[in-house]
This record gives C-alpha cells, structure tokens and sequence, in this order.
C-alpha cells in the first residue's frame, strides 16, 4: 500500500489561457508517475472540460481566479476545480457545447459539485489510476 | 509551437490541420479560420489526424462547420485517423458525435470526400 502523496496546487486567471497550462502541469504529475497514456488523455479531458466550465460560467464580468488542487495518494487521484464566482447556474444560452459535465461523470469515479461556504462552485474528481476508465 | 492552424488548399478544397492540442484557448482562432474557408472554398476538410487533444469547446465548432458546410452545400469531412489523439477518439465516442459527424478514417479520405461533393 502506497503511502506517498503528492499534491499540486495550481492558481490561475479565469482566462481560456489558462486552460491548457493547467492541463500540461497535470499531465507532467501524470507521466512522472508512470500514468498510461489512455487514462491519462481521459483524466486531462476531464479536468479540461471543468476548467472551461469555471472559465466560461464563473465570472460573467471578467476577471476572478480559478484554483486548481490535485492530489494523488495510492492508486487514485483527486482533482478539484474552485472558483469563486457566481456559481453554476443553468444556461439555456451556453457558448459551449453542454456536455461537460456528462463527459466529466463519464470518464470521473466521482464528481461532486459543491458551494463552499466562502462562494463559488467546487467540482471534485476522483479518478482511478491504475486501469484504464470505462 | 507545439500546436496550430494550418490552411492549405488541395484538390480545389481547403484542407484545415489542428496540429497538437485545441480547446478553449484555440477555439476562437479555428472558428474564425473555418469561416474564411467556408466563404472563399467549394470544400472544406479538417484534419484531426495529427490533433492529439481536443475538448468540447472545439468539438462545438466542428460541429457548427459542418452545420454551415452543408447550409451552403459544400463538401466537407473531418479525418479522425489512428494517429489522432486518444482523448480525441474518446471525446467523439463518449458524446456519440462519430456517428453524426462526416467523419473519415484518414487525411485523404477527407480531403476526397470533401472534395467530391
């Protein structure tokens, strides 16, 4: 039983650049802990799709930060996207394509989405590891 | 760079490459480079043969294209080939767009298919 834990904390302006830095920060834990390719494309489009989301919904009027924290401790991995906005609210007008959080709870062991106490929206995934997902 | 657009035209079609990784960030850029195509081109072609990621920001403007490519009845397919990106091939399949979309297994057999039409 592992009993190692690694934790990366990424903050980043709630601006589409950001996207795919903190996509190429969580590939490089990934490949550093000898991740297989495939789970890692499905984890890295997970969080991708959740990063978009903080981006496009969280801060209608520009600005605000997105925290990013990801946390692997024996075969699973924790990823939590965090802003502090106005939440997520339902849109009928979304820019995207709305299938983000589907994709999310397709490739994630779990995702809860939550309102912390001190605002904005949490999304909490846990992916396995160890095996390929799906 | 380790990503980009490439635009050429093959076989009287425009042939448009998303080289690397695309998402939100590219997203604006690939839109703008599909409407000029659309506009000046009897065919457009995407090739995804050499994108080794894509999200569902841009798979919204694949989507549009293809929308707007028959609107105006042009030809057009998107290559989806082996050397795509696993996370490409899972995203089409997780949302079931490889079914809807004019999708082809290889860049030539886009780039004929579109042009063909």
């Amino acid at each position: 039983m592992e009993t190692v834990s690694e934790r990366v904390e990424i903050e980043m302006a709630a601006a589409a650049s950001g996207v795919p830095l903190v996509r190429h920060a969580l590939r490089g834990l990934l490949t550093g802990l000898g991740v297989p390719d495939d789970v890692i494309a499905d984890i890295t489009l997970a969080v991708t799709e959740a990063c978009t989301n903080a981006v496009v919904h969280a801060y209608p009027n520009g600005g605000g930060t997105i925290n990013v924290t990801a946390s692997h401790l024996g075969g699973e991995l924790e990823v939590a996207v965090r802003d502090h906005g106005g939440g997520m609210a339902p849109r009928v007008d979304t820019p995207g394509l709305g299938v983000g959080l589907p994709v999310i709870a397709a490739i994630a062991r779990s995702v809860v989405i939550g309102s912390p106490e001190d605002g904005g929206t949490e999304v909490r995934m846990q992916f396995a590891l160890r095996t390929a997902v799906g | 760079m380790t990503n980009g657009i490439d635009v050429e035209r093959v076989n009287g079609i425009d042939v448009l490459t998303l080289r690397g990784e695309h998402d939100l960030s590219t997203a604006t850029d690939v839109s703008r480079r599909i409407d000029l195509a659309l506009e000046s081109a009897p065919g457009l072609a995407i090739d995804l043969s050499e994108t080794t990621f894509m999200d569902s920001a841009v798979l919204r403007v694949l989507i549009t294209a293809q929308e707007r490519a028959n609107e105006r009845g042009a030809g057009f397919a998107i290559a989806v080939a082996d050397s795509s990106g696993h996370g490409v091939h899972r995203l089409l399949t997780l949302t079931g767009l490889d079914a809807k979309l004019s999708t082809q297994p290889s860049r030539a057999d886009a780039i004929a298919a579109a042009a063909a039409s």
